[in-house]
């Protein structure tokens, strides 16, 4: 049960932290990245269409990250070079692609919201010998597959990248001010692009992940959301990956006992409810602390 | 000669901001080029700095002329600027602000922190300083924001570095340690420009001395050929048709502060108990080296800002806890230093912008309805009182000339029949003429027995206008001097924190 | 004392309508370039742009019945236009109209079928739950950023999850019907509807109130004092409070009046489209509101008129896939890139060509 509960939280938080890293470094590097949901969404669909008729996963990966990352550069070219608003960019983004796919399924499938293909590759799943049949651990550790792991990975990696890399050095200031980062000969709106295009590379995994690494059929409803659980857990994290990362695993984890709560009579509804009230609690609690220590004055300093 | 002009000429519109200039600074040396507002000193940087062009003329480097597209023209050159408003970026600590755009890495884009570290070490040994180098950017006072602009100037590779008004943001004693600095920095054969209208520090630190007034380089001398007094009356001129100070007879008290404690916006104190009294048919004017409490009294008297304790009283009615709109309708007007961002609405039309504040008047709207008719007419008769040069009120605001704006700022604040007017850097950015109808303004509502606080980093506009001035330093009092009581050299002794006898 | 920190002044300044909206030398540029590029998908798709737009246009404006029902599917994009619109004005983007919208229709249904012994009072009675309920919804995000400086468009945009969420929970759970399977109250009570503007044309009398709120939102902006202010603090809130203004007060008044026509828009679409709550009840009505806010550029008759174009697709487009095999999400697609387009600058681009 325990265990349970254990493996599909994770397998859960997979999506939501995959796309939540990649909106950090977006946030990092400048821009607020609403549209990550429509990135979930093309990488969802292309990684299915790849990956059905017995098709390679490592391909329908690499084709969902790069929907997800063409999808990400269009939306990064009109905020960064037409000076538009990045949050009306992204949901008009939303609109948008959820409009495409459900259009491309009518048209093309002739089938409305739910698409099933013959013999869809999913991605496969690893036992790790000895550790799978440990209790807790064994839930923790093993039967997952790659972007599970990638995704945990990639948690340090992102700390360290940030801190210790000059591409990180360059995005934080890219970020932090664009007119210094200029008057020293970077260019930031290319860095904040590129961090556009990696947030979309990660989140086109995240929507194939859901495709191939949970379903096996692709749905127009399939991302649910997560796009805004991933935003929710970056605003959560306050920029800071582990931060972050936890706020994925909780939400994660709340994805993954809502059916189980329903069973034992708590709607379903007010769990979903949940992260995003977390949210705005977080924040709330951010700026009472800010508010105490702007008013902590030493009259005597 | 490492860095000059020959015959630059900028104009903007029919104002000529730089003409004909022409200067020269000597590699090793530092060049001080002064003038008051509007003498033209900015936009010369901004073309030395490859921001901005020059319509005739050219920059010269090393005795050839050059021609600056870009900033980055400028800096292959050499030529390195350190900006009033600093250029780091928050959030990073001084080490990384240091490096960035230049940092030491390995092939894998690995940041290499000792090597970064040891030559952040190596600036601190040629400058003379230490730094903590892993503090945030954000917690460093401005004094070190300041030398880590210089070291990163140096760092990557500039040995001509340009100063603008860099003591404005500094205590005297951070002042004298700058000067160090860049005497070390000129032994080591570096060029500094130094730009300011601080003359004490210009006649300490300059080996040469450039004096613009109204856009034209009225003399390049050396520095110990000439004397303050010297510099000081080609910097003034002969003002135009400066109106002359009447004696005024003062009335009752009309704007009381006492004890007076306040912070800045990030909550660090700057004004540690002021008491001071401005009375009707009275100009009382606030001297001080910038960002010495002058910013903290205002905001403190407006209700814009944070007062921690102490009492402002208004005609008797204590207005220390009432927001800004309270304190304007018992009579309380403000003219701001901050003339696009605060003093006017720069996105609104010059009507709205004459009438905002004023628009909830009985006779300008019944019962939250505006009435637009009586509204239009108002302003019609008050812009043209202030002979505001319009085509039209309904036009936005920033089709108008500063000189023209601050017309309008002025007409609003001082319709009405304010009881005293908080009046801070009135003349910045306003052209010879503009000052002389401001000045008039300001002297016409004392003589109609307004009260007039008057804060200006002008002095010739405050020994002009004033019929007291207290001096402030590091958030108190050093002193207050009656008008003929004293001299500019007197005032200027106390704003560096001497206090009076 | 102040109210907001001093950076969070200068960023109600930055976010005012004027950065968001950016600036635009045509306004029917973001139209005819969402339509241009929604025919590049037509095309692909192996329709005849022409052709489809052509049935849009017949379908949308073709007689009398279709007319009204553009204008009756206008008539919530009217009201979530003004709704952001009017937070707009003020300098706070509320993205949270949706929420308002599902909150206020509950709302406004749940009247409908209890208070059923009030009579001919009932209608008004049921207006007004559901608009009290929007503004309450909106009370938290305006009381947050006004006094402590939380981002607004964070805390409405995640508001709208939790309405969806919470109404979804309550009519399937507190508020389900009676004998349905899931997701919807009771229907409302008879005189809880809207009555019909013109006997046998489907138009009710939501337009007529989506129409004079339009009169009214101009007169407000144009003859009101607090009209006037609201612009001064959007515009510059700096400047704003310098002149005496309480902005973060107006702020507030402004989350609240914008929540209060988000609950109306769904007051309206409960109690004249649909007559009881059921789950799904808005389809991003309070999104498309705000690009209905954007195309019509905060101004009363630009918004009646965006209104009127997104009406026109949304009951066209249901219409012509049910003739032809042009799917309805075409007209998602044009919305959303409607949306887009509004708020791109497309004159830096020549400005960037110019300069280098």
């Amino acid at each position: 049960m325990i265990d349970n509960i254990i493996h599909s939280a994770l397998i859960m938080t997979t999506p939501v932290l995959l796309a939540a890293l990649g909106g950090l470094i977006n946030r990092v590097g400048g821009l607020v990245n609403i549209g990550l949901g429509a990135m979930m969404l093309s990488g969802a669909l292309v990684g299915f269409l790849v990956a059905a008729d017995d098709g390679s996963w490592p391909l329908a990966l690499a084709a969902a990250g790069l929907a997800g990352a063409v999808t990400a550069l269009a939306m990064s070219l009109i905020v960064t070079r037409l000076g538009a608003d990045e949050i009306i960019v992204g949901l008009g983004l939303n609109i948008v692609v959820a409009g495409l796919v459900r259009f491309f399924l009518k048209s093309h499938f002739h089938t409305s919201g739910t698409l099933g293909l013959p013999a869809v590759t999913m991605l496969p799943r690893y036992d790790l010998p000895g550790i799978a049949d440990l209790p807790v651990l064994g839930a923790i550790f093993s039967g997952h597959d790659i972007l599970t792991w990638m995704s945990w990975v990639l948690v340090p990696a992102t700390v360290w990248f940030l801190a210790r890399t000059r591409a990180g050095l360059r995005l934080r200031a890219a970020g932090a001010a664009p007119g210094p980062a200029r008057a020293l000969g970077l260019a930031p709106l290319a860095i904040r692009d590129i961090s556009s295009v990696y947030a979309g590379f990660l989140s086109g995994l995240a929507g194939a992940y859901l495709a191939i690494g949970v379903v096996g059929i692709f749905n127009e409803g399939i991302v649910a959301g997560r796009g805004f659980i991933a935003l929710a857990a970056f605003y959560f994290g306050r920029n800071r990956p582990v931060a972050t990362a936890m706020g994925a695993l909780l939400f994660g984890f709340f994805d993954a006992i809502q059916i189980r709560l329903q069973g034992r009579g708590v709607p379903a509804e007010l769990v979903q409810m949940l992260p995003y009230a977390m949210v705005i609690v977080f924040l709330t609690l951010v700026a009472v602390a800010a508010r105490r220590r702007a008013q902590k004055v030493d009259v005597h300093d | 000669m490492r860095l000059g002009a020959r015959g630059l000429v900028r104009r903007f519109g029919t104002l000529t901001a730089n003409d004909r200039v022409d200067f020269a600074a000597r590699r090793g040396t530092v060049h001080a080029i002064v003038g008051g507002n509007g003498a033209g000193k900015s936009t010369l940087m901004r073309i030395l700095q490859g921001v901005d062009q020059p319509d005739e003329g050219s920059v010269i480097v090393d005795g050839k002329p050059v021609a600056f597209r870009h900033p980055a023209d400028a800096f292959a050159r050499g030529i390195g600027m350190v900006h009033q408003e600093f250029m780091l970026v928050p959030g990073l600590s001084l080490l990384e602000n240091l490096i960035l755009a230049r940092e030491p890495a390995d092939a894998l884009g690995r940041l290499d922190i000792p090597a970064a570290l040891a030559a952040a070490r190596a600036l601190e040994h040629q400058a003379g300083v230490t730094l903590d180098w892993h503090m945030p950017v954000d917690d460093a006072p401005v004094h070190v924001r300041q030398i880590v602009e210089i070291l990163r100037l140096l760092y990557r590779g500039a040995d001509v570095l340009i100063l603008d008004e860099p003591t404005a943001v500094l205590a005297p004693s951070q002042v004298r340690d700058l000067i160090g600095l860049l005497q070390r920095l000129k032994a080591d054969g570096r060029t500094i420009l130094f730009i300011s209208h601080k003359l004490d520090e210009v006649m300490s630190v300059a080996d040469d001395i450039t004096v613009m007034r109204q856009g034209r380089v009225v003399a390049s001398l050396a520095a110990a050929a000439t004397s303050k007094a010297a510099i000081a009356e080609m910097m003034i001129g002969e003002i135009v048709d400066a109106p002359a100070a009447r004696p005024a007879s003062a009335g009752t008290a009309v704007l009381s502060v006492v004890d007076l404690v306040a912070t800045d916006p990030r909550g660090i104190v700057k004004l540690r108990g002021v008491d001071l009294t401005v009375h009707a048919g009275e100009i009382v004017a606030v001297a001080g080296v910038a960002g010495n409490g002058q910013d903290e009294l205002v905001a403190a008297v407006t209700g814009l800002g944070r007062r921690l304790r102490g009492s402002v009283t208004l005609a008797g009615v204590d207005i220390a806890d009432l927001p800004p709109s309270a304190r304007r309708a018992r009579g309380l007007a403000y003219l701001s230093p901050d003339r696009k961002a605060e003093g006017l609405c720069i996105a609104a039309s010059i009507a709205d912008n004459t009438i905002a504040g004023h628009h909830r008047r009985p006779a300008f709207s019944a019962g939250g309805i505006l009435r637009r008719g009586a509204i239009a007419r108002h302003v019609e008769t008050l812009l043209d009182r202030y002979s505001v040069q319009r085509a039209a009120s309904d036009l936005p605001i920033s089709s108008l000339s500063g000189g023209n704006q601050q017309r309008v700022a002025i007409a609003r604040e001082l319709d009405g029949a304010p009881k005293v007017l908080v009046s801070c850097q009135p003349t910045r950015g306003v052209d010879i003429r503009g000052i002389a109808f401001i000045h008039r303004c300001l002297l016409d509502y004392r003589d109609r027995g307004g009260a007039v606080l008057l804060v200006s980093e002008e002095l010739d506009e405050i020994i002009a206008l004033a019929d007291r001035i207290v001096v402030l330093f590091e958030g108190r009092r050093t002193g207050e001097i009656r008008r003929g009581d004293g001299d500019i050299e007197a005032i200027g002794r106390m704003m560096l924190g001497e206090r009076a006898a | 004392m102040t109210a907001m920190p001093e950076t969070a002044l200068a960023a109600s300044a930055a976010s005012g309508w004027s950065r968001r909206a950016g600036t635009l030398a045509l306004p029917a540029l973001p139209v005819v370039l969402a339509f241009a590029l929604a025919a590049i998908v037509l095309a692909l798709a192996g329709h005849d742009p022409v052709d489809v737009y052509g049935q849009l246009l017949t379908e949308a404006f073709g007689s009398r019945q279709r007319i009204a029902s553009t204008l009756a599917a206008s008539t919530p994009l009217i009201l979530s236009g003004l709704a952001i619109a009017v937070a707009f004005r003020a300098g706070a983007f509320n993205v949270g109209v949706e929420g308002c919208i599902y909150v206020g229709g509950l709302a406004a249904a749940f009247a409908g079928f209890t208070f059923t012994g009030l009579g001919p009072a009932l209608l008004p009675v049921a207006l007004v739950t559901g608009i009290a309920t929007g503004a309450l919804w909106m009370l938290l995000p305006g009381l947050l950023r006004a006094r402590l400086g939380v981002d607004e468009v964070v805390t409405t945009l995640m508001l709208n999850f939790i309405a969806i969420s919470l109404t979804s929970y309550l009519v399937n759970g507190p508020l389900l019907a009676p004998g349905a399977a899931n997701s919807a109250t009771p229907m409302i009570a008879d005189a809880a509807r809207l009555p019909r503007l013109f006997s046998g044309i489907n138009l009710n009398a939501g337009f007529a109130i989506a129409l004079a709120l339009v009169v009214l939102y101009w007169l407000w902006g144009r003859w009101t004092a607090i009209g006037f202010e609201t612009r001064l603090a959007g515009l510059n809130a700096r400047f704003a409070r310098a002149t005496g203004l309480d902005v973060p007060m107006l702020i507030i008044r402004m989350m609240l009046m914008s929540g209060a026509i988000g609950g109306l828009a769904g007051a309206v679409h409960a109690l004249g489209n649909v007559h009881r709550f059921v789950a799904g009840f808005s389809p991003g009505y309070g999104f498309t509101g705000i690009a209905v806010a954007l195309l019509g550029r905060g101004n009363a008759l630009g918004i009646l008129l965006a209104a009127i174009l997104f009406g026109a697709l949304a009951t066209s487009g249901a219409t012509i896939q049910l003739f032809t095999d042009v799917p309805v999400e075409i007209v998602n697609i044009l919305q959303g890139m409607v949306m887009i387009f509004a708020v791109a600058r497309f004159g830096l681009l020549f400005a960037r060509r110019k300069a280098s």
